[in-house]
């Protein structure tokens, strides 16, 4: 099968990872994608903005994550009695009861994990922007696309809409301040990532080391 | 046009296109990680984990994700039941989207693996296309099966008043919890462009 690069001229070779197709590459223009015409798999991402955009959503989903760790998340109240918890209060609740497994799976997706792949994210596009060769850029840079897949902080919301819905029968449920900012959170982290193309970062640092 | 028919390989951190020799195996100049034109081992780690995930499905759907003890009585809860519960008591909408998230789709990604690995290893030039976009599909939605193991975390957090009521995390959260972390590695571990090596051969 003969595939033809969708976006022709030449400068970078690009093999599609999904099906292993070569393809050679003018620099993309802001805001395009190049996709594989053989398998339809994204090549290369140019996301508009820049960098700038970059750090700026890394910096407010920041802020936005110590928010939604440092209020009282959910408040369930019972004929009066109140019982309060926090996004960390999920696992430790785990490792009270004595699931400590998983706890630790708890925590990595829903604050280690986030927080991880939030601050790491920001420091190599402030390196790479900043033209300072900071170090460990690289060491993050390539763990970023390993750690991605386990931030559930969009599943997580929708594992507290059920709550609400099993415990809205018996209780009456109160939404606290860091639940705001956790939605918050998931938008801002969204378009974040839509901002970050690690690939991307990686030709500039390759330039950078060059000139 | 294939990297491989050049001898050249994609880095799979950075995605750098390297060359690569003829014997031993070369790092990655960019990022330093070490380049291979295919994922090493991929078929036998994928199905090891696939296995592992499989086995471990039986308990994840029999035993109990959760129990409530409230005034000495307890109720317990598997994955199944659970999800029969929010169709009585709650919206069916929210229903449906944990049934999807987990009963359909641990066990969609399931087949689907063993499909793309069956294929893979009777070399298919079927379908390609299909194939990638179904790997594709496995690879985001698997993620989402996590949402029982949250919600059972939440309501062990705010369910603890006394002996009123309490939830109590049970030995089927744990087996699924294993269940989505195995399929998401078996995922991560196959690698697509299998799918594509056998083109040409009949």
């Amino acid at each position: 099968m003969q595939c033809q690069p969708r976006n022709s001229p030449a400068t970078t070779l690009v093999a599609c990872h999904e099906c292993d197709s070569l393809y050679r590459f003018e620099p993309l223009v802001p805001g395009a994608t190049a996709r594989c015409g053989c398998c339809g798999a994204v090549l290369l991402r140019y996301p508009r903005g820049g960098l700038t955009r970059a750090i700026a959503l890394y910096t407010t989903a920041l802020l936005l994550l110590l928010l939604a760790n440092a209020f009282p998340f959910l408040t369930l109240e019972i004929s009066g009695r109140q019982e309060v918890t926090t996004i960390l209060g999920a696992s430790i609740a785990l490792y009270r009861q004595g699931m400590g497994e998983l706890a630790v799976v708890v925590l990595i997706t829903t604050v280690l994990g986030p927080a991880l792949l939030i601050s790491s994210s920001l420091y190599v596009t402030f390196s790479v922007h900043m033209r300072r060769y900071l170090p460990f850029t690289r060491t993050l840079l390539s763990w970023i696309s390993d750690l991605a897949p386990w931030v559930m902080l969009d599943v997580f919301m929708l594992g507290v809409l059920v709550a609400f819905v099993k415990l809205g029968n018996m209780a009456t449920m109160h939404v606290g301040l860091s639940l705001y900012a956790f939605v918050g959170l998931i938008l801002v982290s969204a378009a974040a990532s839509a901002a970050f193309d690690p690939h991307m970062l990686w030709q500039q640092l390759d330039y950078r080391k060059k000139s | 046009m294939r990297a491989r028919d050049f001898g050249l390989a994609s880095c799979h951190t950075c995605g750098l296109v390297v060359k690569l020799p003829a014997v031993g195996h070369v790092h990655c100049p960019r990022c330093a990680s070490p380049v291979h034109s295919r994922k090493v081992n991929s078929l036998s780690t994928s199905w090891a984990l696939l296995l592992a995930a499989m086995i471990a499905y039986v308990p994840a759907n029999l035993f109990p994700v959760m129990s409530v003890v409230s005034f000495g009585k307890r109720q317990s809860d598997t994955i199944l039941s659970g999800v029969i519960y929010l169709f009585v008591h709650g919206d069916w909408p929210l229903a449906l989207i944990v049934f999807v998230a987990s009963v359909l789709v641990p066990l969609l990604k399931m087949i689907a693996l063993t499909y793309l690995l069956v294929t893979v290893q009777r070399k298919s030039y079927l379908r390609h296309q299909q194939r990638t976009r179904l790997y594709r599909i496995v690879e985001l939605v698997g993620r989402w099966s996590m949402v029982d193991i949250f919600v059972v975390a939440l309501l062990a957090a705010l369910v603890n008043i006394g002996n009123l009521a309490t939830i109590e995390p049970g030995a089927g959260a744990i087996a699924f919890t294993t269940v989505v972390v195995l399929t998401m590695l078996a995922a991560a571990n196959f690698d697509p462009r299998l799918i594509w090596d056998h083109q040409g051969e009949k």
